[in-house]
């Protein structure tokens, strides 16, 4: 199917011709596989068109006329992730990047009104110049800010700066049908804000359990939550591209690298820290998150790992502490000691050892730009486990144990040999955590069918035998359909969502749930 | 190499889109955020590094043909090299490469714009791709006394650069310079009126055979004059003869330096010495030939490792843009008295273009006016009273933007500055 000569010019008359094609030029570009999960094929499936809309309005033109024309449209932000692409043709694509205003920074309400492709970094920026902070999502600062576009939202500030899907306070939302809908801050015009009102909450239903992934219309703006920096308004940097380090340290910050003797030990801390609500940041990081994070290349990569596999034993985390005073940071720092000698926590030796190499670490993470290097740079592809966002012990022990399988693929040659140590974190100084298992492979179609058709197969099997609940990997009927009736049935209530809000399907929902029963 | 060669590059492209912005730990706030001015400007991911990986890959499927479409992309990039620094802030690929072979795969194909070919043709016919001011009765060394460096034994060649011998306004920077030099007592020459082209555009519009040729020709004047330094003013041609030259085997041990390596070194060996007062607060432009696309060639062969990470045998290192020329232009500027120095807030490996490069000021006046634009307000927003810049390519560029738009700012090549200190 392609756009005849009159659909094409009605969308035109939307956009102006500047900003729509559907030249195979401009089509392949968007076309080429995201590194994530990648291998089945090098170019995901063929669409209609691509178009840029400016504004909320134009959004809302565009899916009337999908509606009108029994086209389906997708809509993406800095369109990273698999989840950005189509199943097939007959879809519109929908790219939001002229969408990229910063709308209000409200600094006493603290929220932050985004359209979708302001990034984590040009956020941070602006706000860290006014005294406060958001969270970022952990893939990187390269993501859109807007909450409700990257999966859940997680990232290296979740600590203290909780995650995408809880930060949501308000959201735009070009229904399926064509409806603006404004939940929150931004359907007010005072500067009182809620994520639930005015009116019903849909926060909850339109969000699901890892947002709709592009399958339940298109989300124009929304209001992060933000909060308090006691940091700089910006931090200099040293150095040249890829070795920046800030010019100093900042004061009354930390960041350390701790290893513990067991599960149950870091376990116990992480407890700890929460309770005390002392931390900035706190990563569930291993050795080998630790070397790609600070090695600047391959070749340096894998000498760190060999080097720092010497130091990490056991399970281990990276902390970072703000202070808001002198006392404050003493305070935590004092708490933090108490801690690790109660759990019998070691700090790692040497890796940080070096101030510009910590000052380095920690300015990555706040900015949180070391996760390209982490997750791509090996090989340009990653796959692996994503846990759920669940009680931290049962997401790190059910990556433990879906993670065994890793093994195999390693002992196979499908997958770099970076250890088996699981990745968690929790959230919020609380209970919730989230933990995931990195596996790093060159991509080609053999390899993908084993990590999809085995791998991630055992590791369904396992979530379900076990009770670990729905892992942040289910998307698409398929996966749907297997959880649903293992977890109260939740995917026959999910596909009633999107029949009643998308009555004619035209929201592509390969990575949400379609109507199809 | 060729497009072939960049395939497992192009395709360890993970579609981040950090091309897209300068390095992300610089990034100060929605404002000059961006890096690559062809996304900027036309939005459709194609335009980006990340998109023209994508396009790349699609070529060598056979996916994608050489049609109209595909010419008005790859020609729409400056070639200015941000994408290939903010890529490889994380990753391990080339960017930079394979957007160059894509150029050079349409020419080889046959498919190229009538801009270019008709500036190829006054390159192949006259050896510049600028063509000479008026009638080539005035040129820009006329009246000064200079020495030929075919016909007389010189220790320093100092080559202008077509674009820069080719209009009369950019003149008082090569006057400048040979008078900076000849107050050094430096043994310089020139090749006058025969002077041609480095090649350099050439090669990175895509005609690399007739880049080669000239390459050729120039080092075989070069070596017979038994000169064993070159200086030039013009980033693209420093780019050319040491990047470029040496990568294809041409360069030998010839010592090449851009003037403001060269009289930074000559302001350290005390032989020119700025004294007189500029009162000027400037702005410095780092070309993107000069600085992250002047880093020298690193000489690599070998092959990846088999495997599940990217790693190659002799270990392969990347050119990521951290070896420029960044310090001497600063180092000048700092050298001369009374006058202030303001950075932009992208600078160095991550400054913003000046729009002319690539190609796009001959084949979309508009686009690199449009790019220019945006340093002169980066430029104004600094505060400083003058954008001061080592490349006549930028400097035409900025010159060209501020005509018809309300600005106090002033335009200078960092050479005029330091004659007008020190002569």
């Amino acid at each position: 199917m392609t756009l005849n000569k009159s659909q094409y010019a009605a969308f035109e008359d939307i956009v102006g011709q500047e900003n729509i094609s559907s030249d195979p030029v401009i089509l392949y570009s968007y076309a080429w596989r995201s590194g994530l999960l990648a291998g089945a094929t090098k170019f995901t499936p063929r669409f209609e068109a691509i178009i840029l809309p400016a504004s909320t309005g134009e959004v809302q033109a565009i899916v009337r006329l999908c509606n009108k024309f029994k086209l389906q449209f997708k809509a993406s932000s800095t369109g990273w992730g698999s989840y950005s692409d189509v199943s097939g043709p007959g879809v519109v694509r929908i790219d939001l990047r002229r969408m990229n205003k910063i709308i209000e920074i409200n600094e006493k309400n603290m929220y932050a009104v985004v359209q979708p492709y302001v990034i984590g970094a040009q956020l941070q920026a602006e706000l860290m110049k006014r005294g406060l902070n958001c969270n970022m999502c952990g893939a990187g600062s390269n993501c859109s800010a807007l909450p409700i576009a990257a999966h859940q939202g997680i990232g290296h500030m979740s600590q203290s700066a909780s995650y995408g899907e809880r930060n949501l306070l308000a959201v735009e939302w070009v229904t399926p049908e064509g409806e603006i809908v404004r939940l929150g801050s931004l359907g007010s015009s005072s500067e009182w804000f809620c994520g639930d009102g005015p009116g019903p909450s849909l926060r909850g239903i339109i969000r699901g359990n890892v947002v709709p992934l592009g399958g339940l219309g298109v989300f124009t703006a929304a209001a992060a939550k933000i909060y308090h920096w006691p940091g700089p308004a910006s931090l200099p940097l040293d150095g040249m591209s890829p070795r920046y380090s800030p010019a100093y340290y900042p004061e009354n910050f930390y960041i350390g690298f701790y290893s513990f003797s067991s599960m149950d030990a870091l376990d116990e801390a992480q407890r700890l820290v929460g309770e005390s609500e002392i931390a900035f940041q706190l990563m569930g990081f291993n050795a080998a998150m630790a070397a790609s994070n600070i090695a600047t290349s391959n070749e340096e990569d894998v000498k760190m790992f060999q080097e720092f596999s010497k130091y990490v034993k056991g399970p281990s985390f990276m902390i970072s502490l703000a202070g808001n005073s002198d006392r404050d940071f003493d305070y935590k720092m004092k708490i933090l000691a108490q801690i690790i000698e109660k759990t019998g926590g070691q700090l790692i030796p040497h890796i940080l050892d070096d101030p510009k190499v910590a000052s380095g670490c920690l300015w990555r993470y706040i900015r949180s730009t070391g996760s390209i290097r982490e997750v791509f740079r090996v090989s340009g592809c990653f796959g692996g486990e994503v846990g759920q966002t669940d009680v931290f012990r049962l997401m790190a022990d059910y990556i433990s144990v879906s993670g065994k399988n890793k093994v195999d693929l390693i002992n196979r040659g499908l997958a770099y040999n970076d250890g088996f140590s699981p990745f968690t974190q929790s959230f919020e100084h609380g209970h919730y955590g989230h933990g995931e298992l990195l596996i790093r492979y060159m991509p080609n179609p053999a390899t993908f069918r084993t990590l999809t058709q085995e791998f991630i197969k055992q590791a369904n099997e396992t979530a379900i035998r076990d009770h670990f609940g729905v892992p942040g990997h289910v998307f698409g009927d398929t996966s749907h359909d297997l959880y649903g009736p293992h977890v109260s049935n939740y995917h026959i209530w999910l596909r009633r969502i999107k029949k009643a809000f998308d009555p004619n399907g035209v929201s592509e929902a390969s990575h949400y749930i379609t109507g199809k029963e | 190499m060729a497009l072939a060669d960049y395939q497992q590059d192009m395709e360890t492209c993970c579609r981040c889109s950090a091309c897209k912005f300068i390095t992300l730990e610089n990034v100060k706030g929605v404002e000059n955020s961006y890096i690559c001015p062809s996304i900027a400007r036309y939005n459709f991911h194609g335009y980006s590094g990340g998109g023209r990986m994508g396009i790349g890959i699609a070529l060598l499927e056979k996916e994608l043909d050489y049609s109209d479409k595909l010419l008005e992309v790859v020609y729409n990039c400056q070639m200015c090299g941000g994408c290939d620094v903010s890529c490889k802030y994380a990753m391990d690929m080339e960017v930079f490469e394979p957007i160059s072979e894509v150029r050079i795969a349409c020419v080889e194909n046959g498919k190229t714009l009538p801009v270019f070919d008709n500036m190829m043709e006054g390159f192949r016919r006259d050896g510049r791709l600028v063509p000479a001011a008026g009638t080539r009765s005035k040129n820009w060394f006329d009246g000064r006394k200079t020495k030929d460096f075919r016909q007389q034994k010189v220790d320093v060649i100092f080559h202008v650069g077509c674009r820069t011998s080719a209009d009369p306004s950019l003149w008082k920077v090569p006057q400048s310079s040979l008078a900076l030099m000849q107050k050094a007592g430096i043994n310089v020459g020139i090749a006058g009126v025969e002077e041609q082209c480095c090649g350099g555009r050439a090669y990175y519009l895509g005609y690399k055979a007739d880049f080669l040729k000239q390459a050729e020709y120039n080092m075989k004047q070069f070596t017979q004059s038994g000169a064993r330094t070159l200086v030039t003013g013009c980033a693209e041609c420093y780019q050319a003869f040491r990047v470029l030259y040496d990568r294809f085997g041409f360069k030998g041990n010839l010592e090449v330096l851009h003037t403001t390596e060269f009289f930074a070194r000559l302001i350290r060996e005390g032989k020119i010495t700025p004294s007189k007062k500029i009162n000027l607060n400037v702005t410095y432009h780092d070309p993107c030939y000069l600085g992250r696309l002047g880093e020298p060639w690193i000489h690599w062969k070998g092959k990846q490792i088999p495997g599940q990470i990217r790693l190659f045998d002799p270990p392969r290192e990347f050119r990521r843009g951290s070896y420029g020329v960044y310090a001497p232009p600063r180092e000048l500027l700092k050298s001369l008295p009374g006058l202030t120095l303001t950075e932009m807030e992208r600078t160095r490996e991550y400054a913003w273009c000046c729009g002319a490069g690539g190609g796009v000021k001959e084949s979309n006046p508009d686009f690199a006016a449009w790019t220019a634009d945006i340093r002169l307000k980066e430029a104004e927003a600094s505060g400083a009273e003058a954008l001061v810049t080592a490349c006549p390519g930028c400097e035409n560029s900025f010159t060209s933007a501020l005509k018809g738009r309300k600005s106090s700012i002033q335009i200078y090549d960092i050479v005029e500055l330091l004659a007008r200190s020190t002569l």
